[in-house]
This record gives C-alpha cells, sequence and structure tokens, in this order.
C-alpha cells in the first residue's frame, strides 16, 4: 500500500520538475550594462533623482541617512558592465554600490574611501572597473562591486 | 657625489611621473564632454552672433583649437553626445561658420551698396539744393528787375536754363533708379530692404522730396513761355514713367512696412505737381496762339486742347469752301505755318512726353489741314471775264455787220 503511493509521490515530483524544466529557460550571456559616462544627477524636493537618459527614477533620502547628511547637490551615478550601480556625492565617505531587483535597488557593497568625505567625486567607467577620482584631494580609486582593487 | 645626485634624479623623476600619472588620472570624464559642450556652444554662439568679418576673425582658429584640444576624447563625446558624434559637432559648426560668413559676405556688400545709395543721395541732395537756391536767387532778381526788359529777358533765360540743368540733373537721377532697381528680383529686395533699415533717407523719400519742389517751382514760376511750361509737363511724364516702372520695387523694397500707402502718396504728389504745371500751361498755350493771330476755343486738358484745335482747323477749312476769300487763305498759311515751324517742329517731342498731344492726334491735325489747304487757295474770275469780254466783242462786230448791210 505505501509502495504506490510513494511512486506516485515520486512521479508528481518528476511531473512537477519536467514542467519546470519546460518553461523559460532563455539566457543572454556577456551583457555589458557599462554606461560610458557618468550620470550627475540633482535630487528635487522630495529627494528623488531621475536620469532621463538611462532611465532610472529613485529616492536618496536611505542614503542621505546612511550618510548622515540631510541633503546633498548632486548624486553621482555610475553602472558597470556586471549591471551594478555605484552612487556617491559630495561629501559622502563612501560608494554605495546596488543591484537591481524587482522595482528596488539593493544595496551589494558599502565602500569606504574616506573618513574625511569625499570633495569632488566623479566615476570613470574604465575596461573592468570603475574609476572613482576626487578632484579635491588628487586621490584616485579603482573600484568594481566588490571593493577596491 | 655623482651617485647621490643620479638617485635624486631618478626619485624625483619618479615622483614627477606619479603626480603627472595622478593628474591624467583625476580627469572626470563627465567634466571633459561638459567643457566640450559648454566651448562648442560659446563657439555656436559666437559663430551664430557674428555680424562683421571681425566677429569671425580667429573663429576657424577656434574651431581647430576645439577639434585638436577633444579629438582624443572623442569617445567619451561621443558616448555623451550619442545619438550625435563628436565629428558630427565639429561639422556642424564649420557648417554654420561657413553659413556665417557666407551671410557676412552678402551682408557687407549690402552695407557697401547702401553707403554708396546714401553718398549718391548726398550728393544728389546738394545738387538739388544748390539749384534751389539759384533758382530763388534769379526768380528774386526776375521780379526786382520787371523795370528794365533786357536785362528780365536775360534773367529769364539763365532761370530757363536753371530750369533745364534741374531736370537734366533729375533725369539722371531716375535712370540710375531705373538702371538699380528695374530687373531686381524679389530675394535681393529683401535684402536690401533689410540693410535699408539703416538709412536716414531713402530713394522714395528722396524722390517725394523732388516732386515737392517740382511743383512748388511750378508754382512760383511766373513769365515762362509755353515751351518752358511743356517741358515741366515733359519732365512729369517721364516721372510719372519711371515711376510706374520702379514705384513698386522701390516701395517694397525701401518701405516695405507700408509699400501700399507709399505708393498712393507718390501718386497724389505726382497729381498735384501735374495739376501745377497745367493751370500755367493751358494758359500759356492759349496766349501763345492768340499772340499768332490763331483764336482757339477755351481748354482746360490735353483732350479739350485737341478738340480746340479740331474745330478751329475743321471751322476755318469749312469757311474756305464757303468763301474761298485771300482773307482765309491768309488764315490758312499762318496757321500751317505757326503749326508746322513752332508747335510741331519746337514743341513736338514735348507735347508728345508731356502727353499733351499723342503722335495719331498731331496727325490728325495735318489730314484736317491738308484739305483746309486744298480749298484754301482762292479761285480766278480772269477767264470768266475775258470769256466776257471775248463775248460782248463778238457780238459787237455782229450788231456792226448787220448794222451796214441794211
Amino acid at each position: 500500500m505505501a509502495k504506490p503511493t510513494i511512486t506516485t509521490l515520486a512521479m508528481c515530483v518528476a511531473i512537477l520538475f519536467g514542467a519546470a524544466a519546460c518553461g523559460p529557460s532563455l539566457v543572454i550571456q556577456n551583457v555589458d550594462y557599462s554606461q560610458p559616462i557618468e550620470s550627475v544627477l540633482s535630487p528635487d524636493s522630495n529627494n528623488e533623482v531621475h536620469d532621463q537618459r538611462y532611465a532610472i527614477k529613485f529616492n536618496v533620502s536611505n542614503l542621505l541617512e546612511e550618510e548622515g547628511s540631510s541633503s546633498v547637490d548632486q548624486i553621482r551615478l555610475i553602472r558597470n558592465n556586471a549591471g551594478y550601480y555605484f552612487v556617491t556625492a559630495a561629501g559622502f565617505n563612501n560608494v554605495y554600490v546596488f543591484e537591481t531587483d524587482e522595482g528596488e535597488l539593493k544595496l551589494k557593497n558599502k565602500i569606504e574611501i574616506t573618513g574625511q568625505g569625499l570633495g569632488q567625486p566623479a566615476f570613470n567607467q574604465r575596461d573592468n572597473y570603475i574609476e572613482l577620482v576626487d578632484r579635491a584631494s588628487g586621490n584616485t580609486y579603482n573600484l568594481n562591486h566588490e571593493g577596491r582593487n | 657625489m655623482k651617485k647621490t645626485i643620479n638617485q635624486s634624479l631618478s626619485i624625483l623623476a619618479a615622483l614627477l611621473f606619479v603626480v603627472s600619472s595622478t593628474v591624467v588620472a583625476q580627469q572626470s570624464d563627465y567634466q571633459i564632454q561638459q567643457d566640450f559642450r559648454a566651448e562648442y556652444s560659446e563657439l555656436v554662439n559666437r559663430v551664430d552672433n557674428a555680424v562683421s568679418s571681425e566677429d569671425l576673425e580667429g573663429l576657424n582658429a577656434d574651431i581647430d583649437g576645439l577639434e585638436a584640444d577633444y579629438s582624443e576624447y572623442s569617445n567619451i563625446i561621443d558616448a555623451a553626445l550619442y545619438p550625435e558624434t563628436f565629428s558630427d559637432k565639429i561639422s556642424d559648426l564649420r557648417s554654420r561658420y561657413a553659413a556665417s560668413e557666407q551671410n557676412i559676405s552678402v551682408i557687407e556688400q549690402l552695407n557697401e551698396r547702401i553707403r554708396g545709395l546714401m553718398e549718391e543721395l548726398d550728393q544728389f541732395r546738394d545738387q538739388m539744393a544748390n539749384l534751389d537756391e539759384e533758382q530763388a536767387d534769379l526768380k528774386q532778381q526776375l521780379d526786382r528787375s520787371s523795370a528794365n526788359e533786357r536785362r528780365q529777358a536775360a534773367l529769364i533765360r539763365q532761370y530757363r536754363q536753371n530750369l533745364e540743368q534741374r531736370d537734366a540733373f533729375v533725369t539722371e537721377f531716375l535712370e540710375n533708379l531705373l538702371t538699380k532697381y528695374q530687373s531686381m528680383d524679389a530675394s535681393t529686395q529683401s535684402e536690401i530692404a533689410d540693410a535699408a533699415e539703416r538709412l536716414e533717407d531713402n530713394p522714395v523719400e528722396v524722390l517725394k522730396t523732388i516732386i515737392s519742389e517740382y511743383t512748388s517751382t511750378a508754382d512760383q514760376s511766373s513769365d515762362l513761355t509755353s515751351a518752358d511750361y511743356l517741358a515741366m509737363r515733359a519732365q512729369h511724364g517721364y516721372f510719372a514713367d519711371v515711376w510706374d516702372r520702379i514705384g513698386d520695387r522701390l516701395t517694397n523694397t525701401f518701405t516695405p512696412d507700408s509699400p501700399v500707402q507709399e505708393r498712393q502718396e507718390v501718386s497724389d504728389l505726382l497729381a498735384a505737381w501735374q495739376a501745377s504745371v497745367d493751370i500755367k500751361l493751358w494758359d500759356a498755350l492759349s496766349t501763345s496762339f492768340n499772340q499768332n493771330g490763331i483764336e482757339l476755343g477755351s481748354f482746360t486738358s490735353s483732350d479739350t486742347f485737341f478738340d480746340a484745335l479740331g474745330i478751329y482747323v475743321r471751322d476755318a477749312a469749312e469757311a474756305a469752301v464757303e468763301l474761298n476769300s485771300e482773307e482765309d487763305y491768309e488764315t490758312y498759311r499762318n496757321f500751317a505755318n505757326y503749326w508746322n515751324s513752332t508747335v510741331k517742329g519746337q514743341w513736338g517731342e514735348l507735347l508728345i512726353e508731356g502727353n499733351v498731344l499723342t503722335t495719331s492726334q498731331m496727325a490728325e491735325v495735318d489730314v484736317q489741314l491738308g484739305t483746309w489747304g486744298e480749298n484754301a487757295p482762292p479761285t480766278s474770275n480772269l477767264m470768266f471775264i475775258l470769256f466776257l469780254i471775248s463775248l460782248a466783242v463778238i457780238l459787237g462786230l455782229v450788231v456792226l455787220l448787220v448794222t451796214k448791210k441794211s
């Protein structure tokens, strides 16, 4: 009596896996998400930034809170070839690396750059990394989504 | 020691390399493309706002400089400008520069033309002012010298010469206008119209002034003959003809805001000028014919003048047929002589140019005059008298023979 039940259950599971295997399985490899030039965005009164060119809009309030500042003039944003967003601003100590999800940006990494706050940060897209320059201090940092190179 | 110096130099070189690498590395791609955009916009503004060749000076070199400075960043700029490219932008800038250079060249040519026109107008005004002054002076002298007939005659001659000189001068000016504007196309009209906005005075205004001066000359003239007034009328006819040919172009070019109103003003002035000349002309013509023993009926226009001539010749021709007198023949000879030598001979061209008589009207008078001429010579009675005498002699001889026989 128990054997047929187990057999039936095993078959059901096999059918379910089979059905799942027959679903969408197309994967495109080697996608380059890199944004050639960083976007420099000014938050509106609701702390929202909108990049018309690369079609992304989000609120920076949580970032400001994380950095312990109430406002910022410009947010600098760039996306690397793997598709991670790098975000920072003048006065920030860190670069925030986000990965995209459905309707959200999830923090992938928080890269500490300095304890004194960046003076005039700027991102440059380079071959295999994101270059962060602080034109005020003259320092340069090479970054990827896992941290500093 | 030498080794220490070499070491120091090596360290210094290494430091310089690091510093220069850092400087290069500190460039922001975003800033580069922003700087390019700013410099490009500034050059576009300079090209678009250039209004003289001085404004364009150095711009071509600056465009070359922009291209040279940013060509190494063309990939960054291409990415930032997508779908446009760095080379698109430089090409666009060069095209704008070429167009601006072309426009400025056209503007400068027009400015040159306007300057030339202004100089011509100034010279014209000066010359007219001199002639006006001379004319006013002669008129005053004429008024004062009424007692001295010889002197008055000399002054009238001088006054007439002044009028002729003025006519020749204005005619030259009008010929000049005709040459310039008669075959001008619409686009040139429009270009000159833009440049002509800077003119203090323009040819239309000058023409209005000339017409007004002619009118006042006609109003003030006295002691002049029919030939003088016919010359004024001919000048008016020429002026009206020139205006018909280039009036539209001149008003569209120099008074583009109100061309219809300007045309109407000039037409009104031309009509006033003709009226002033006509008042004197019909009186002078009537007097001239009267002084030569030709009593024409009254006339106050070209048509009534032609009617008066026709009626005079027709009536005289009919009288010649009826009466066939020596006196009528003398009237014919007097009219024919005056008509041929003075009216046609001296005034012919002026009568036609001034629209007083047409060639066909003059030919019509000639035909009537021919008919009159055929009937005018009185017929001789000598042969009839000789016939009567012969008849009387024959009758006398017959009577004598009969009387002798009986």
